[in-house]
C-alpha cells in the first residue's frame, strides 16, 4: 500500500516536470533555434575570413577585428574608429540630453492631479508607438532646406545658405533624443512616484536651501529610475541604425550603420559580425553594470529592465 | 512665491516637450493633405496623395504583407508565449533563471544584431538546404521571436497578480484540470490575451529593422516600402501612407490599453 | 453598523433562529476524519507536520489552533487535498483519500482570502462547484437560491464580487462551499480579515450554522478566544506536533504543558522548584496544592489563573495566602486587571467589577486562592 502511494507521488513529480516541459519548451526551443543559434553563428562568422562575395569562409582569423580597427589593403585609415567614437559620443550626448529633459517632465507629472497622471504619461508615450521610420521621416520634413527651422538656422549663421539642418550630427542627436525620451520618463516617473515625501520634508527642515534638500533627499531616491532609464536609452542608442541612416548622411554614420552596411551593399560579413560583437559586449556590459549598481542602490529591490 | 514660479516654468516646459513630441507626426499628417508636393510649404488641402496610394500596386502589396505578417506572427506568438507565461507562473518556485534569460534576450538584443543574426542564419541555411527562403516566412519567424517575450510577460504578470488561492478554490470546487482551464483560466486570462495580441500586432507593424533584414524581394512591408521611397527621394505619398499607419497603430494601441485596463478590474 | 446583512426577507430561514435543532432543507452526510502518522516537510529542513495522529468525529466543530508556522494550515491543506503528505494516511468517512485529488473529494474549503472568482457574478460563484460536478442547471438554480436564502444574501446574487463588502464576501465564500453539501467543511482563518465587531457576530453565526447543518467543520485559527467560543474540541499545535486535544474548558483550565498554557493566554506560570504530596515551592513561596495534582516528576510549572485570585477580605481556611503590592491597574470595564508584585515576582489578578473596592497602585493587598484552582503543568 505504502509503495503504491510512493509510486503515485513519484509519478506526480514526473508529471509536474512534463508539464513544465510541455508549457515552456515550445517557446524556449523557438528562441534558442531562431535567436540563440543565429547569434552564436554570427559570432562565429566574426572569426572567419571574408570571401569574394562577402560570404564568410575558412580559415579562421582575426582579420575582421583588424579591419574594424581600421586596417585595410590601403594601410590604416581612421574611418571606422571615427564611427566608433561618434557612436559613443552620440550615445553619451543624447543620454545626457534625454535626462535633462525627462527629469523635470517626470517630476512635473507627479505634481499634477492623480487622475491626470496616466493620461500625461500616455501623452508622452503615444508618439513612440508610431513606426520609427515614419517619426524620423517627420524630422526630415521639419529639418529639410526651406523649412522654417532651417531658415532660422541660416539666418543665425549656424548653417550654410541653402542648406538644411539635415543631414548632420545635430539632426542625429535630435532624432535620438526624440526617440528615447519616453524610455527615460517612465522609469523616472516611477521613481518620483515612490518618493518618500516625509524624507523630503525632513530635508527641507534640515537644509534651508532647496537645492541642498533636493541633492540630499530627492536625487538619491530617483537614482534607481535614472539608472534604469539610462540603460533603456544608452544601449539601443549605441546600436541605432535608422536615425543615423536617415538624418546623419555619410558623416553621421554610427556603429549600427557600419554593421548593417557589411550585410548589404559592400558585403563583408565577418567585419559586420565583429561590429555586432562589439555591440553585444556593450549591451551586456550595460545590463551587468545596471544589475550591480541597482543591487547596491535598491536595497535588494531589483530594477526591472 | 518661488514655488509658484517653478511650477509655472515646469508647465511651460511640459507643453514645449509635448509640442516637440508631436510636431513631427503633425507635420507628416498635415503635409499628407498638401496640394503641392513641397515638403516646406502647405499650399492647400487635397486628397490627391491618398488617391494615388490606391493606384500604387507596390503599396497595396506592402499593405497586405504587413497585415499578413502582423496577424500570423501575433497568433503564433500568442499561442507559444502564453504557454510560456503560464509555465513560468505554474513553476515559479523552481529555478527558472535560464528561462528568464532566454525570455529577456529578444528584448535586450539590439535590433540590428537581432536582424543580421537571423539574416545570416537564414541565408546560410538556405544555401545548404533550400529551407528558409527569405520572404514572409522568415519574417514571420523573426517577428514571433521578438513577440513571444511580451506575450509571456503579460500573461505571467496577470497570473501573478491573481490571488493564488483562486487556483486552489477551483480544484476544491470539483473542477478537473480540463474544466479549470476552460472555466477558470481562460476567462480570467481573456483580457490579458487580447491585450497581448494587440501589443504583438502593434510591435509587428512598428518594426522596421528586423523586417528589413529578414525580408525577401517580394515581401516588402509598409515600413520597408516607406524606407525605400525615402531613400529614393521624398515624396508626399509617404506622408499619406504614414498618416494611415499612425491612425492604425493608434487604434490597435487603444484596444490593447482598453483590454489591459479591463483585465485589472 | 451592527448588522451588515440586509433584513431577512424569508423569516423561516433565519440562521440566528436557534429554535429548531437541525435544518433538514439541506441534505448532507457528515463524515469523520482520521489522520494517521501524517508527516510533511518543505524543502530540506522545514518540518511542517511531524507525525500527526488525530480523530475528528462526524458532525463536530473542530478547531486547529496554534501560532503561525505551527503546521495548522498545512494540515488543513492536506485535508483539502491541496497538499500531499510525505507519509501517513488520511481517512475521511472511513475511506482512505490520501491519494485522491481535491476535485474528487467531498470536502470544501472557505479560504482565508475567500478566493471568490473575480470574473464571475455572485450567482456564478455560488454555482461553480455544482456546475463543475455536472449538476443540471435547474438543480443548480434551486440549490443556489436555497443557500443564498440560507445565508440571507439573496438580494446580492446578481452583483459582481468587487461590489461586496468584506463581511458579504465572507458569507458568499461560506455559501459557495456549503452549497456543495460536502461531508467536511474546512475553514482557513475565515474571519481574520474582518473587524472585531463583525468577527464576533460571525463567530456566533458560524457555530449556529454548523449545529443546524450537523456538518463536520474543521476550523483553523491562531486566536484562542475565537477557538474557545466556537469549538466542540480544540487541537493545539506547535512545531508540527499536536500538543493537546480537548474541549475548550479542558484546554484552557488544564493545559498539558507550558506552551499550551501560554498560548491560551495564561501569564501566571511559575517554575516549580520542589514539590511534595500537597505542596510546591515556587518563587512566590510554598503553596498548598490539591493532592490530585500530584505528579511523578518534581519539576514543571505551576499555573495560577488570574480570575481565581481573591484580593483583600477574609482568607477562608485552607486557602493559600500571599501578600503583595499593586504595581499597575488596568480598567477593562467589566473587569479590572491588577499587576501585583509578590516576593519580587509579578502576579496578575483579575477581579470582576461588581461592588468591590478598587485597589490603588501602591496598595498592599492580601491575595488568597483555593488550592484546588492550582494546576501543575508539564515543562
Amino acid at each position: 500500500m505504502a509503495e503504491i502511494s510512493i509510486a503515485l507521488r513519484g509519478r506526480a513529480v514526473v508529471s509536474e516536470t512534463r508539464h513544465l516541459l510541455f508549457s515552456v519548451m515550445p517557446g524556449a526551443v523557438w528562441i534558442i533555434v531562431f535567436l540563440v543559434l543565429p547569434s552564436v553563428y554570427l559570432m562565429a562568422v566574426a572569426f572567419m575570413t571574408n570571401g569574394p562575395y562577402g560570404q564568410p569562409q575558412m580559415p579562421l582569423s582575426l582579420e575582421s577585428f583588424r579591419q574594424l580597427a581600421g586596417f585595410g589593403f590601403l594601410g590604416w585609415s581612421p574611418g571606422n574608429l571615427y564611427t566608433l567614437l561618434r557612436s559613443l559620443w552620440q550615445t553619451l550626448l543624447s543620454t545626457v540630453l534625454v535626462v535633462i529633459v525627462a527629469y523635470p517632465i517626470a517630476y512635473y507629472i507627479t505634481t499634477c492631479r492623480e487622475k491626470w497622471r496616466p493620461i500625461m504619461l500616455l501623452a508622452v508615450v503615444v508618439p513612440s508607438w508610431t513606426n520609427q521610420v515614419i517619426r524620423t521621416f517627420g524630422w526630415m520634413n521639419l529639418l529639410a532646406p526651406g523649412t522654417p527651422l532651417s531658415d532660422a538656422a541660416q539666418a543665425l549663421g549656424l548653417i550654410a545658405p541653402n542648406m538644411g539642418l539635415y543631414p548632420s550630427n545635430f539632426a542625429v542627436t535630435l532624432g535620438l533624443v526624440y526617440n528615447f525620451l519616453p524610455f527615460m520618463v517612465l522609469p523616472l516617473y516611477a521613481a518620483f512616484e515612490k518618493l518618500d515625501t516625509a524624507q523630503v520634508q525632513a530635508a527641507q527642515d534640515l537644509y534651508a536651501a532647496p537645492l541642498r534638500a533636493f541633492w540630499h533627499a530627492v536625487f538619491p531616491q530617483t537614482l534607481p529610475g535614472l539608472l534604469a532609464g539610462t540603460v533603456l536609452v544608452a544601449i539601443p542608442a549605441f546600436g541605432m541604425y535608422v536615425i543615423p541612416e536617415l538624418l546623419g548622411g555619410g558623416k553621421g554614420m554610427m556603429l549600427g550603420n557600419l554593421v548593417a552596411n557589411q550585410f548589404a551593399g559592400s558585403a563583408n560579413w565577418p567585419l559586420g559580425a565583429a561590429g555586432a560583437i562589439l555591440m553585444l559586449i556593450a549591451t551586456f556590459a550595460g545590463l551587468f553594470a545596471m544589475r550591480r549598481i541597482g543591487k547596491r542602490l535598491g536595497g535588494g529591490e531589483e530594477v526591472v529592465i | 512665491m518661488r514655488k509658484r514660479t517653478l511650477q509655472r516654468g515646469l508647465t511651460t516646459f511640459w507643453w514645449a516637450t509635448i509640442f516637440f513630441l508631436y510636431l513631427p507626426l503633425v507635420v507628416v499628417m498635415l503635409f499628407s493633405f498638401n496640394a503641392s508636393n513641397s515638403a516646406a510649404n502647405f499650399t492647400g488641402f487635397s486628397l490627391r496623395w491618398y488617391t494615388r496610394l490606391l493606384g500604387n500596386e507596390q503599396i497595396i502589396s506592402a499593405f497586405w504583407n504587413s497585415l499578413v505578417l502582423a496577424s500570423v506572427s501575433s497568433v503564433v506568438a500568442l499561442a507559444i508565449g502564453s504557454l510560456i507565461g503560464y509555465g513560468m507562473y505554474r513553476h515559479r518556485h523552481r529555478k527558472l533563471g535560464w528561462l528568464i534569460v532566454l525570455i529577456y534576450l529578444p528584448i535586450v538584443l539590439p535590433d540590428i544584431v537581432f536582424g543580421i543574426s537571423e539574416m545570416a542564419f537564414f541565408v546560410s541555411i538556405h544555401r545548404y538546404t533550400g529551407l528558409f527562403q527569405p520572404g514572409l516566412g522568415t519574417m514571420i519567424i523573426a517577428h514571433v521571436t521578438f513577440q513571444i517575450p511580451f506575450v509571456a510577460l503579460i500573461v505571467y504578470s496577470r497570473l501573478v497578480g491573481l490571488d493564488a488561492t483562486l487556483f486552489e478554490a477551483a480544484k476544491d470546487l470539483y473542477a478537473t484540470p480540463f474544466k479549470r482551464a476552460v472555466h477558470f483560466l481562460m476567462p480570467t486570462l481573456k483580457p490579458a490575451l487580447i491585450s497581448a495580441f494587440f501589443l504583438s500586432f502593434t510591435l509587428s507593424i512598428d518594426d522596421f529593422v528586423i523586417s528589413f533584414f529578414t525580408a525577401g524581394p517580394e515581401s516588402a512591408t509598409l515600413p520597408i516600402y516607406i524606407w525605400g521611397a525615402i531613400k529614393k527621394g521624398v515624396s508626399p505619398e509617404i506622408n499619406a501612407i504614414a498618416t494611415l499607419m499612425i491612425g492604425a497603430v493608434a487604434i490597435a494601441a487603444v484596444f490593447s490599453l482598453m483590454f489591459n485596463r479591463q483585465g485589472r478590474h | 453598523m451592527t448588522n451588515p446583512m440586509p433584513a431577512p426577507e424569508v423569516e423561516h430561514s433565519d440562521p440566528l433562529d436557534d429554535t429548531r435543532e437541525k435544518d433538514e432543507s439541506m441534505p448532507r452526510e457528515a463524515s469523520s476524519i482520521e489522520l494517521k502518522g501524517l508527516r510533511k516537510q518543505f524543502g530540506k529542513d522545514t518540518v511542517a507536520l511531524d507525525g500527526v495522529d488525530l480523530t475528528i468525529d462526524a458532525g463536530e466543530f473542530f478547531t486547529l489552533l496554534g501560532p503561525s508556522g505551527c503546521g495548522k494550515t498545512t494540515l488543513l491543506r492536506i485535508l483539502a487535498g491541496l497538499e500531499e503528505p510525505d507519509a501517513g494516511k488520511l481517512l475521511i468517512g472511513g475511506k482512505d483519500v490520501t491519494d485522491i485529488p481535491p476535485h474528487r473529494r467531498s470536502v470544501n474549503t472557505v479560504f482565508q482570502s475567500y478566493a471568490l472568482f473575480p470574473h464571475l457574478s455572485v450567482r456564478d460563484n455560488l454555482a461553480f462547484g455544482l456546475r463543475m460536478r455536472g449538476e443540471s442547471s435547474a438543480e443548480r438554480e434551486r440549490k443556489v437560491a436555497q443557500v443564498a436564502d440560507f445565508i440571507q444574501l439573496g438580494s446580492l446574487v446578481e452583483r459582481r464580487v468587487d461590489q461586496l463588502s468584506g463581511g458579504q464576501r465572507q458569507r458568499i465564500a461560506l455559501a459557495r462551499a456549503l452549497v456543495c453539501e460536502p461531508n467536511v467543511l474546512l475553514l482557513d482563518e475565515p474571519l481574520s480579515a474582518l473587524d472585531a465587531g463583525l468577527r464576533g457576530q460571525l463567530q456566533v453565526e458560524l457555530q449556529r450554522i454548523q449545529k443546524r447543518l450537523g456538518m463536520t467543520f474543521v476550523f483553523v485559527t491562531h486566536d484562542q478566544d475565537e477557538a474557545m467560543v466556537m469549538s466542540d474540541r480544540i487541537a493545539v499545535l506547535d512545531s508540527g506536533i499536536i500538543q493537546q486535544v480537548g474541549t475548550p474548558s479542558e484546554v484552557y483550565e488544564h493545559p498539558v504543558n507550558a506552551f499550551v498554557a501560554r498560548f491560551m493566554g495564561h501569564d501566571n506560570l511559575f517554575a516549580i522548584q520542589r514539590s511534595a504530596d500537597n505542596w510546591v515551592d515556587t518563587e512566590l513561596g510554598r503553596l498548598q496544592l490539591d493532592p490530585a495534582q500530584q505528579r511523578s516528576e518534581q519539576q514543571g510549572w505551576l499555573l495560577i489563573r488570574p480570575e481565581t485570585l481573591e484580593l483583600g477580605g477574609e482568607v477562608p481556611a485552607g486557602y493559600n495566602r500571599l501578600e503583595g503590592t499593586v504595581k499597575e491597574r488596568l480598567y477593562r470595564g467589566s473587569r479590572i486587571e491588577y499587576r501585583l508584585e509578590v516576593n519580587g515576582v509579578t502576579l496578575m489578578a483579575v477581579a470582576s467589577n461588581v461592588g468591590q473596592r478598587l485597589h490603588a497602585v501602591g496598595d498592599r493587598v492580601t491575595v488568597s486562592f483555593c488550592p484546588e484552582d492550582l494546576v501543575r503543568v508539564a515543562a
